[in-house]
């Protein structure tokens, strides 16, 4: 019976915070809710460039007629047949644009040679056997003819992200197996593309997932420790007694933001660290540039951090309020399935997330050597956020004396 | 002893959901005073003191310390703050914790040394230096917390309740200390519930219910209350602020 009466009382007092009562019900239905709307498993709006240099004609040897010329048009059928849910298509005339806008603003670019159509259709022939098709009217049977050494379709693919560069491939050959059906042919789309891999298929999952874990550690070790510091230095009493002494708030805020600063650049050269050693994840890029991102990303998370303190009564609470921020970072920062994955009405909520930037940045130094200029968006975003968050804690930080 | 003000704080009400902290309170405060601030449980001490030294904002009234209106910047590095939580860091050793706020009020480190050395032979803790803080008793740790409130020699201290928990051979060396410094013109306003210490001020105001019922020396408070004793003065005070309400 005393375990009941400590039972008893254990609710009690949750009971009597509603703060912590709204949370034990509000965070499960939360957590679902994020998770199913922001992990739909297929992908949307990628980008492709697409080059159309075919003439859509084909020359076949016939039993009846000789050579004819048939008007195909293979690559617009292909083109035709691209899931536009999936993909978002450009069409370009210079191939030279195409293939360079890869990794840049598309994930792919397809050029289709001027003899695609031609190739397409007499290497259907050859792989199935003579068949017959209508021509001017008349039935005519298509034969074999000699292999050529026809160029093969142009594919460059951004295989920085496996999962999306997977994705983009099964899309590709969903819709050449459209166009090879029409030619009654069980060729596969492989023999036909010539896949250039931007990054030749060195980048792994584990390297893809890498830098968002590592961004996500961060998130969770820098805010739990600053707003677990400050609470308790508020509910210890020690920081009336900093705020109550000739300091100002910005020199309080700047003297705990460097401090953690401190913390959060030896954990996450310690996570990197350890992260290529032990497991080898990919790291092509500057030391100095992933600094700065760490940097910028752990003076804005402080400042989330502070004002997350003050909305705290306790320390309790305060990690209640982390969880706030730690669920929505990893569904939603891009960490496991790539932003463009996610329904478009959550993605606004993906940009309202600092690991979302963090996650982009750290990925484009760690695995494709990124520097500043490819960087300079991420960058501006991340120290945006710094910027306001800091402003915003040192106001919070003169409160604190008052809630104190 | 000069009458020039260094507290004054006229009309402050503040209430804290439905409840009154203080109700319409006015408190004038000379240079050179050792205020006593005496007032049963709840009678809005803290909430005073709190409210005079800038960490509260009443809902009406204004404060002025030193001549600054409040709350101010100016004022901050003349003014100690002794709060009734410990607010030391018990994971750093006693002298850290008087190095660390010594800095904040930009003493240099001779300066922090030499004050911390007076301030621990005053609280006795001079051979406790170099243990960590939250290993002392809660009396010590008090102790503590009254030395860091005078490290920088504040011409204006609030020490709400510095002497709970300390044994009464040392209560009594605290309060010559106090009386010291009122000689040397510091005003120090303290807040107690003992009788015998609030006979030790210079002045006394006794507060209930967020009012101040009454102000003067202890023995214009034994008159005005017709007491033999200040037991009985205080016992007095209390009724008659019960029978207002």
């Amino acid at each position: 019976m005393t375990s009941l009466t400590i039972t008893r009382n254990v609710l009690r007092r949750i009971s009597r915070d509603p703060r912590t009562v709204a949370l034990i019900v509000i965070l499960p239905l939360f957590f679902v809710l994020l998770y199913g709307n922001s992990f739909s498993g297929s992908y949307s709006d990628l980008r492709v460039a697409v080059v159309n240099e075919d003439n859509g004609l084909a020359s076949v040897r016939t039993a009846e007629v000789g050579r004819i010329t048939l008007d195909v048009a293979l690559a617009e059928a292909f083109i035709d047949a691209l899931d536009r849910n999936v993909f978002d298509v450009a069409i370009l005339e210079d191939p030279d644009t195409a293939l360079a806008s890869v990794g840049e603003d598309t994930w792919a670019a397809i050029v289709f040679p001027k003899s695609f159509s031609n190739t397409v259709v007499n290497e259907a022939v050859r792989a199935s056997g003579e068949r017959k098709t209508d021509f001017e009217g008349d039935t005519v049977t298509l034969l074999p003819s000699e292999a050529t050494d026809a160029p093969l379709t142009t594919l460059v693919l951004d295989d920085s992200n496996p999962l999306l560069a997977g994705a983009i491939l099964k899309g590709l050959d969903a819709a050449m197996s459209d166009v090879l059906s029409t030619q009654q042919s069980s060729m596969t789309a492989d023999s036909l593309l010539d896949v250039r891999p931007l990054y030749e298929g060195r980048i792994r999952v584990l390297d893809f997932t890498a830098p968002g874990i590592i961004g996500f550690a961060m998130t969770l070790i820098t805010v739990m420790l600053t707003a677990m510091s400050i609470v308790r230095e508020r509910t210890g009493g020690t920081l009336t007694r900093i705020l109550i002494a000739p300091v100002s708030a910005w020199q309080v805020t700047f003297g705990y933001t460097m401090a953690f600063s401190l913390i959060a650049i030896f954990q996450s050269a310690e996570l990197l660290l350890a992260s290529t050693w032990i497991f080898d994840i990919r790291f092509v890029g500057n030391a100095g540039v992933v600094a700065l991102v760490i940097l910028l990303f752990a003076v804005g998370l402080q400042g989330i951090a502070t004002l997350i303190s003050t909305l705290s009564k306790n320390e309790a609470q305060a990690m209640q309020f982390v969880l706030f921020l730690l669920i929505p970072s990893i569904m939603l920062g891009g960490v496991f399935w790539p932003l463009e994955t996610m329904p478009a009405a959550m993605r606004p909520l993906s940009y309202a997330i600092p690991l979302t930037y963090a996650n982009s940045a750290l990925r484009k130094v760690m695995l494709t050597g990124g520097g500043f200029a490819d960087l300079a968006f991420e960058l501006s975003v991340l120290a945006a956020i710094a910027v306001v968050a800091l402003f915003l804690s040192v106001l919070s930080m003169r409160r604190q004396a008052y809630t104190a | 002893m000069s009458e020039e003000l260094v507290v004054r704080a006229a009309g402050l009400r503040k209430r804290f959901g439905k409840q009154t902290a203080l109700d319409g309170l006015s408190l004038s405060v000379s240079r050179g005073d050792l205020y006593g601030l005496a007032g049963p449980n709840g009678a809005g001490k803290t909430t005073l003191i709190r409210t005079l030294c800038g960490l509260l904002r009443p809902d009406e009234g204004k404060v002025e310390l030193l001549g600054w209106t409040m709350p101010s910047a100016r004022v901050r590095s003349q003014l100690g703050y002794m709060p009734q939580d410990f607010a030391i860091y018990d994971d750093l050793s006693v002298l850290r914790n008087l190095e660390f706020f010594g800095e904040l009020y930009g003493l240099h480190r001779g300066q922090v040394r030499e004050r911390s050395d007076e301030l621990l032979d005053l609280v006795q803790l001079a051979d406790r230096r170099k243990q960590r803080a939250g290993t002392l008793s809660g009396g010590m740790r008090r102790r503590v917390s009254l030395a860091i409130s005078l490290l920088h020699k504040p011409r204006l201290a609030f020490l709400d309740e510095p002497t709970a928990g300390v044994d009464p051979k040392l209560r009594r060396s605290f309060w010559d200390h106090f009386r010291r410094l009122s000689e040397e013109a510091v005003t120090l306003v303290v807040t107690t519930h003992l009788v015998e210490e609030a006979l030790r001020c210079k002045t006394v105001g006794f507060l209930m219910a967020g009012r101040l019922l009454t102000q003067g020396t202890p023995d214009e408070i034994l008159e005005e209350t017709e007491a033999s004793n200040f037991d009985d003065a205080f016992i007095t005070l209390q009724e008659r602020g019960e029978a207002d309400s």
